[in-house]
C-alpha cells in the first residue's frame, strides 16, 4: 500500500504547508480516499506512516468524519439531502423514490460498486431544495422525472 | 512569581502554575475529571471551570496558567451553576448502573453529583446504547456507556506506555472510547487505566464484583514485585470476610511517591498477590515423618529443631551448616536471621542469592529483572557468601550432594528457579535436617524435614529496601495466617531458645537495631522513614536517576 509517484509528491507538499506534519491529516486523508477509493486499515496505516502518528490516532479522525469514505462507495455517489428545507418541499417521496430506483436503503452500496445511496444534513443549497449532490455536482429543484433522467445519464 | 487570589486568599506561585494547581496549594479542591498531574493537559471535561475576574467567560482551571494579579473564584453562584450544567451533560446517556457498577463508591460521578449536582434530571429521551461488558484486553473490562470520554485512558497509553491501543471514534452522542480495531488493551501497565478512569467505565476483571469498595479497607505498603517496590495501598475486606470465601486481599492499588513510581504500577505487581490467601499457604509449623505431614505447635516445633540444630553443630561443626536466606524477607527478618545464625550459632555458610534460571522482564519504566523486594537490603546487611566468607548456593547444594552438608536451612525460596529439579532434589535428600522457612509450599518445601509458617508481606510490619537503595515500610493489613510468623520473630524465638535473647518486640526495634550495627543504616531510624521512604548512606540518587526512563 502506497501512493503512487504523483499522489507522493502531491501528498509531500501538503505535508510540508504544516507546522507538524499530523495537521494535514485531513488533506491527507482526502488525497488517500481519492487514491484509495476508500479508506481501509491498510490506508490508516500508511497514512499514520506518512504522519509519524500511530493508526489508532488517523482512526480516531477518520471516524470523526463521516464525509470521509470507511467502505468502498460505488462509482456514483448520491447524496440526498434530507435537512429542512428540503423536507417541507417535500424530498421524503424524493428519497423514497431514488432509494427505490437504485435498490439501495440507507448506506448501502451496490454490490457491483456502482452506486452509494446517502441521505444527508443541509448541504447548503436550499434556493434549489429538494436537492441533492451527485459525486462532485449538485442538482436541485428534483421532481421523480428528473431522478429518472439523471438516472439514465449516469448509468 | 506571580501573585493571584483565590477565593480571597493571596498566593504567590511559581511562573507556568495552573490555577487548579495553585488552588491545591491552599487546599482548594477544584473538581476535575480529565486533569491528571502525571499525564498532559486536554481541558476536555469543562468540569473545572471557574470564573476569573476581567475574563468574559468562565475558564477551565487546568488548563489555564495563572499571570500576576488574578483574581480567581472557584465557588461562586456562576460557576456552581455551570458545574451542575456540566454534570447534566455529561449524565444525559450515562446509564445509572450504580448498583451493579463495581465504581460505586469511588466514582466521580456519584461523588460530584452530590457535591456540585443535585439537580433534578430534564432528561425524558431515551438514552443512547453503547457496549457494555466489553473485555478489551486481559485486566479490563469496557462499559462504554458508564464513559465520560475524558481520554485520561487514552493519554496513559500514549504518553505512559506510548503503546497506543486506545482512542475516541465517532461523533457526537456517538463517539465511543475503544481499542483500535483488532488491537487488545494489553500492556504491562493497564490496570493504571482503571486506577484514573474516573467513572465505572474501565473495571478490573479481578475485582469484578468481589466487593462493594466501602467494605474495604486501606493499609499503605510495598509491592513485592520486583526491586523497584512501587508503592502500594493493600486493600482488604475486614467488614464482610463471610461474602469474600476467605480471600482477606482484595486488590492492590498504586500509593504517589514522586521518586519510586509516581501514580504508577506494573500489572505483574497489580495481581501477584494472590499466593496470600492461596491454598498453598503454610498455617502451622510442621514436620515430615515417613513421608507424611504431621502438624506441631511452635513450642515442639522450636524445641525440636532447636535440639537437633545443636546436635548436628555439636557433632559435625559450623561447616555442615548451610543457610539460605531470601530476599523476599525484609531487613528486619534479614537481620534477626543475621543475628540467629552468625552470633547464636556461628554458622558462616549464609548466601541468598539464587539466581533465577529464567531471566524476569524489565523495562526501563518500573519493571525491574530482579523480582526480589529486597535484594539491595540483602547485600548491605551483609548476607552474600562473600561478606561472610561462607558457601555459595550453588556450592551448599554441591557439598550437600557430595555429603558434606548436614543441615540446611532454607527461607521462601524455590530452588528449583535457579537449579534443576533433579539436582535440588539429590542434595536436599543427603542432608539430614532441611528446614524450610516460608509463606507457601513450593517444591522445596515438600523436600523439607521441617516447615516454619512465616507471615506474608500484608500479615506483617517491616521494610524492604529497593534497588536504588530506598527503604521503605510495609504495614500489617491482615493477621497473619494460621499461626504464620514474621520471619524476624521466628528467628528471635530460636535463638532465645538456644540461648541467646534478642530484645525486639516490634519489626521498629529490630530495624533501629540493624541501623545501629550496619553502615549503610546508620542515622535511620524506623519511626523516620516516613510514607515516602528514605535512602541508605552513601544512595544520595537523584529522583531522576532512581525513576529511570520515568522523568525522561
Ligand atoms: S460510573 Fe459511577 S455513576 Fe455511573 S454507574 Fe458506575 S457508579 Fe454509577
Ligand atoms: S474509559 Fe474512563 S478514562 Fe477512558 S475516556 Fe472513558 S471515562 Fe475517561
Ligand atoms: S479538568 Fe479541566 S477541563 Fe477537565
Amino acid at each position: 500500500m502506497e501512493f503512487c509517484k504523483a499522489a507522493k509528491t502531491e501528498c509531500d507538499k501538503i505535508i510540508a504547508k504544516y507546522p507538524e506534519k499530523r495537521a494535514a491529516m485531513l488533506p491527507v486523508l482526502y488525497l488517500a480516499e481519492k487514491e484509495f477509493g476508500h479508506i481501509s486499515p491498510e490506508v490508516e496505516k500508511y497514512v499514520g506512516k506518512l504522519l509519524d502518528v500511530p493508526p489508532v490516532k488517523v482512526h480516531e479522525v477518520m471516524t470523526f468524519y463521516t464525509l470521509i469514505a470507511a467502505k468502498p462507495r460505488g462509482k456514483y455517489h448520491f447524496q440526498i439531502c434530507r435537512g429542512l428545507s428540503c423536507d417541507l418541499k417535500g424530498c421524503v417521496k424524493i428519497i423514497d423514490y431514488l432509494s427505490e430506483k437504485l435498490g439501495l436503503s440507507s448506506d448501502e452500496t451496490s454490490d457491483d460498486l456502482m452506486y452509494t445511496f446517502t441521505p444527508v444534513e443541509c448541504l447548503a443549497a436550499c434556493e434549489t431544495a429538494p436537492m441533492m449532490q451527485l459525486n462532485e455536482d449538485y442538482y436541485g429543484n428534483l421532481t421523480k422525472e428528473k431522478i429518472d433522467d439523471i438516472l439514465k445519464e449516469n448509468s | 512569581m506571580p501573585k493571584i487570589t483565590i477565593d480571597s486568599t493571596e498566593i504567590e506561585v511559581e511562573k507556568g502554575t495552573t490555577v487548579i494547581q495553585a488552588a491545591e496549594q491552599i487546599g482548594i479542591d477544584i473538581p476535575r475529571y480529565c486533569y491528571h498531574p502525571g499525564l498532559s493537559i486536554v481541558g476536555v471535561c469543562r468540569i473545572c471551570l471557574v470564573e476569573i475576574e476581567r475574563m468574559p467567560k468562565l475558564q477551565v482551571a487546568c488548563y489555564t496558567p495563572v499571570a500576576d494579579g488574578m483574581v480567581v473564584h472557584t465557588n461562586n453562584e456562576k460557576v456552581q451553576q455551570a458545574r451542575r450544567a456540566v454534570l447534566e451533560f455529561l449524565l444525559i446517556n450515562h446509564p445509572l448502573d450504580c448498583p451493579v457498577c463495581d465504581q460505586a463508591g469511588e466514582c466521580w460521578l456519584q461523588n460530584f453529583y452530590m457535591q456540585h449536582g443535585l439537580y433534578d434530571s430534564k432528561m425524558v429521551e431515551d438514552k443512547v446504547k453503547k457496549q457494555k461488558a466489553l473485555p478489551i484486553g486481559p485486566n479490563v473490562m469496557l462499559d462504554s456507556e458508564r464513559c465520560i470520554l475524558c481520554t485520561r485512558c487514552v493519554r496513559f497509553c500514549d504518553e505512559i506506555t506510548e503503546t497506543h491501543e486506545l482512542g475516541i471514534f465517532n461523533r457526537g452522542d456517538h463517539t465511543e472510547l475503544l481499542p483500535y480495531p483488532g488491537q487488545e488493551l494489553d500492556n504491562k501497565y493497564s490496570g493504571n487505566t482503571i486506577d484514573i478512569c474516573p467513572v465505572g467505565a474501565l473495571t478490573d476483571k479481578d475485582f469484578r464484583f468481589r466487593t462493594r469498595v466501602w467494605y474495604l479497607t486501606e493499609t499503605p505498603s510495598v509491592c513485592p514485585g520486583c526491586s523497584t517496590g512501587c508503592n502500594i495501598n493493600v486493600h482488604h475486606n475486614d467488614h464482610r470476610p463471610y461474602k469474600a470465601g476467605g480471600i482477606r486481599v482484595s486488590r492492590l492499588k498504586p500509593r504517589y511517591n514522586p521518586d519510586v513510581n509516581q501514580w504508577w504500577m506494573c500489572d505483574e505487581g497489580r495481581y501477584g498477590f494472590t499466593q496470600v490467601d492461596a491454598d498453598s499457604r503454610i498455617v502451622a509449623p510442621q514436620k515430615k515423618t515417613r513421608g507424611d505431614w504431621q502438624l506441631l505447635s511452635w513450642q515442639d516445633a522450636i524445641d525440636e529443631i532447636a535440639t537437633k540444630i545443636k546436635g548436628i553443630l555439636k557433632k559435625h561443626g559450623a561447616d555442615a551448616f548451610g543457610v539460605i536466606l531470601s530476599p523476599q524477607m525484609t531487613n528486619e527478618g534479614l537481620f534477626a536471621a543475621k543475628r540467629f545464625f552468625q552470633e547464636t550459632l556461628e554458622v558462616e555458610n549464609i548466601d541468598f542469592e539464587v539466581v533465577a534460571r529464567e531471566k524476569g522482564y524489565a523495562d526501563d519504566f518500573l519493571m525491574k529483572a530482579d523480582k526480589n523486594p529486597n535484594s539491595e537490603g540483602a547485600k548491605k546487611i551483609g548476607l552474600s557468601a562473600v561478606d561472610n566468607s561462607g558457601l555459595e548456593v550453588a556450592q551448599m547444594l554441591a557439598d550437600a550432594k557430595d555429603n558434606r552438608l548436614k543441615a540446611l536451612y532454607i527461607c521462601h525460596h524455590n530452588l528449583e528457579k535457579g537449579f534443576k529439579k533433579e539436582e535440588v532434589k539429590e542434595a536436599l535428600s543427603k542432608v539430614d535436617l532441611v528446614i524450610f522457612q516460608g509463606t507457601n509450599q513450593n517444591s522445596t518445601s515438600n523436600l523439607a524435614n521441617y516447615c516454619l509458617p512465616s507471615a506474608s508481606f500484608v500479615e506483617k510490619d517491616g521494610t524492604f529496601t529497593n534497588f536504588a537503595g530506598r527503604v521503605q515500610e510495609i504495614h500489617k493489613a491482615v493477621e497473619p495466617l494460621g499461626e504464620s510468623k514474621p520471619d524476624w520473630t521466628i528467628f528471635r524465638n530460636l535463638s532465645k531458645r538456644l540461648g541467646k535473647s534478642m530484645p525486639y518486640f516490634e519489626a521498629g526495634d529490630v530495624f533501629n537495631a540493624l541501623a545501629e550495627e550496619v553502615d549503610a543504616f546508620k542515622g535511620l531510624s524506623y519511626e523516620k522513614i516516613g510514607e515516602h521512604g528514605v535512602l541508605l548512606n552513601g544512595h544520595r540518587a537523584s529522583t531522576e536517576k532512581e525513576m529511570g526512563a520515568l522523568v525522561a
